[in-house]
């Protein structure tokens, strides 16, 4: 539950050093992909902000955004940060069960009206009742209209809240939806990926924390300063796309180099995500330092954009026998208004024939 | 469907339907059509030698003719052979062709593809202003020649600027310019641009028609 | 037995790994930065973490700069190091988590990196702190 100590007050009570929190406002800096000369006015707003609740709902989903928010790899920084905010419901990580968690939700609602946080991840059904996924007896769409009319904002964390992620890819059987698809009266900011990468979710938190607003979107509500750029932009094999180097199998001499992985799927060009600079694991990789191209797991409809394997200039289209068929098609009607000005003209001959005049 | 996957997915493909009917149509449609009937007497009945020579003799201009046709022969080749580095040796147009061909060949580096690009739409633009100024090309064009110039040219200006993410993203950018070139595909049968194809028939039966008649060209 | 490294696989390349070129370009960014300390007083703070490298770039570049003369340690919410680089006014500060897990590094270009000069507040608790010993200590002594 919230109260009225702020950041820097709590942080001071547990013996952190006036150093120890410009570190803090840092990493924190770094984590939400601020440039340093930010910090000191990181530093000001922290030591002012004030502990919000925050109700985490998960609808069609795998988990793995939880997974991966709770491997994050600076848990200091980030417990810090998530022992300032105050997560009042999360079915996952709560120890409380059945009506008792339901209560926690009605109370940390009822205390907190009109200011809390809702975090949502997982797509949400329409299809047939909304009976493919339902908590406490109620639809995911319920609950998600109940909580989001009483939240400050809402953060779709995952590309399943995002953009209807898996649950949505065609042929769709449970007629998945994505947040702001369905609330359109409160804002809504767009944490993508699958699963979307720790520091991300906890940096995208940690701005809400600090400054008290949404940071800067892009045209897919997704926060600009994680978003901002493409893959293939920031990404490290580039030189070899310039040169013209692509590795033609994942295991021919061109991939064992390390050259550019465009012709084996990549969808680096056409992905904004953080990846190639924040990467993964502590640092230590992302998909396309491991061998993989880019799958897009950050753009809307990743799945259903054609092939993992297919390069991206090769278009989604398989129409070999709808060309045959074109290509057929326009030769027979050639040959038949061919042989049909033929017999005019020969009639018009025969005619001339008869009668030169 | 974001404007990229429209333009990758069914812009596409019915991009190529219309372009290979069209093509089809047209050139099954010329090339079967009924041959003119010459009643005049052959000063030369067997074409067929001048016929071939002339579909080569037109790669370059007579002497006589230097000073009119010099610059337009020049820019001409500068942009067709521009047009076809960028069109065969960018590796991700190669791979498109492979996708409908099961061809494959070596690309060139993204700087030589952009100089390519570069002295392409120069050329372009070159022989655009000389078909609006020359008293001539004023009298001879029609809608269609300023329309081709400006179909062939937007591929190649909207690629660069992809390229260089220019003005927008580039997701965007990329939508624009393969929306340009299936634009380019849809017209390319039915309009001027179809010389692509027909250029050797056309230089054939020219050769076959002045032969016939004794003229040495 | 894990067993990997039974495994008869090794990567041969005689070609260098690969390199995004950002190298030069950082070192180009510092030697501008360096100007500024000296003339103007303005540090310049550039977050590794933002920088696409590619494998051993990151590491290539902390080589080249090297070690100076100073290194500090900041134990604060884990271990910070802070060390002058064989060119002086350009520093290296790495903080650590509690865990030894990297937060961030930075190439700080400045005379003194902000963290080791004592905050004015801590000065002055300091100040305040050493006068209650001494009154302490004072009163222990005439007793």
């Amino acid at each position: 539950m919230s109260d009225d100590k702020t950041l820097g007050e709590r942080l001071r009570e547990s013996g952190l050093s006036r150093r120890g929190f410009m570190k803090f406002c840092a990493a924190t800096a770094s984590m939400m992909a601020l440039p340093p000369s930010m910090i000191p006015a990181i530093a000001a707003a922290l030591e002012k902000a004030r502990r919000p609740s925050v109700i985490w709902l998960s609808f069609q989903e795998c988990t793995g955004y939880t997974e991966s928010l709770t491997r994050s790899h600076s848990p200091t920084i980030e417990s810090l940060i998530f022992d300032h905010i105050s997560l009042d419901y999360h079915h996952t990580l709560q120890a409380a069960a059945g009506d008792g968690a339901e209560a926690a939700r009605k109370a940390a609602m009822k205390e907190n009206w009109g200011k809390y946080l809702l975090v949502v991840d997982g797509a949400i059904p329409q299809k047939d009742g909304r009976v493919y996924s339902a908590i406490a007896g109620m639809t995911n769409l319920e609950m998600l209209k109940e909580v989001a009319e009483g939240a400050a904002a809402v953060v779709a964390v995952g590309t399943c809240a995002a953009y209807g992620g898996l649950p949505k890819a065609s042929p769709n059987p449970t007629g998945a939806t994505y947040v702001s698809d369905l609330i359109t009266d409160k804002p809504v900011l767009n944490v993508p990926s699958c699963p979307p990468i720790p520091v991300v979710i906890s940096g995208t938190l940690a701005h809400y924390l600090t400054f008290g607003t949404l940071p800067e979107l892009d045209h897919l509500g997704r926060p600009k300063a994680f978003y901002g750029q493409s893959i293939h932009d920031r990404c490290y094999r580039r030189p070899f796309y310039e040169r013209g180097q692509f590795a033609e199998t994942f295991d021919d001499e061109g991939a064992r180099k390390g050259w550019c992985l465009y012709k084996l799927g990549c969808k680096g060009p056409v992905t904004y995500n953080a990846c190639a600079t924040t990467k993964w694991n502590e640092g230590t990789s992302f998909p396309i330092q491991s061998g993989h191209g880019c799958i897009g797991c950050s753009e809307p409809d990743f799945w259903d954009k054609g092939g993992f394997y297919e390069a991206l200039s090769k278009g989604t289209f398989s129409s070999a026998e709808g060309i045959a068929l074109a290509a057929g098609a326009g030769a027979a009607i050639g040959v038949a208004a061919a042989m049909g000005a033929k017999s005019r003209q020969t009639e018009a001959d025969a005619k001339h024939k008869e009668d030169p005049a | 469907m974001t404007l990229l996957d429209f333009a990758r997915g069914p812009a596409l493909a019915w991009s190529l339907y219309i372009l290979f009917f069209g093509s089809l149509l047209r050139l099954v449609g010329v090339l079967l059509a009924r041959k003119h009937v010459d009643l005049s007497q052959p000063r030369n009945a067997d074409t067929l030698g001048d016929s071939v020579r002339t579909v080569f003799t037109r790669f370059w201009f007579k002497p006589e003719f230097r000073a009119s046709t010099l610059f337009i022969t020049l820019i001409g080749y500068a942009m067709h052979i521009g047009l076809a580095v960028v069109v065969l040796l960018f590796v991700p147009h190669i791979l498109f062709i492979s996708k409908l061909s099961g061809l494959s060949w070596g690309g060139l580096p993204n700087d030589t593809i952009m100089l390519a690009g570069a002295i392409t739409l120069a050329a372009l633009v070159a022989m655009w202003v000389r078909r609006l100024q020359n008293p001539l090309m004023q009298a001879i064009s029609n809608w269609e020649d300023h329309l081709a110039l400006f179909i062939t040219g937007l591929p190649v200006l909207t690629g660069m600027m992809a390229y260089g993410h220019l003005f927008q993203d580039y997701p965007t950018l990329l939508a624009i310019h393969i929306l340009s070139v299936e634009l380019l595909f849809v017209w390319f049968p039915f309009g001027k641009l179809f010389h692509a194809v027909m250029w050797i028939p056309t230089r054939f039966k020219l050769g076959a028609h002045f032969s016939r008649r004794g003229v040495k060209a | 037995m894990s067993g990997l490294e039974t495994i008869p696989v090794t990567v041969v390349t005689d070609e260098p790994l690969t390199q995004t070129g950002n190298m030069v370009p950082i070192l180009n960014e510092i030697r501008h930065a360096l100007s500024h300390p000296a003339e103007t007083g303005e540090s310049t703070t550039i977050d590794l973490g933002a920088i696409p490298f590619g494998p051993g770039e990151r590491e290539e570049l902390l080589a080249t700069l090297g070690k100076g003369e100073i290194e500090a340690t900041l134990h604060a919410l884990g271990e910070s190091l802070i060390h002058e680089t064989a060119y002086p006014g350009v520093w290296i500060v790495t903080h650590r988590s509690p865990q030894g897990g990297e937060l961030t590094t930075c190439i700080e270009v400045t005379r003194t990196p902000s963290l080791l000069s004592t905050p004015p507040a801590d000065v002055s608790e300091a100040a305040a702190a050493l006068k209650r010993y001494l009154q302490d200590h004072s009163a222990r002594e005439s007793a």
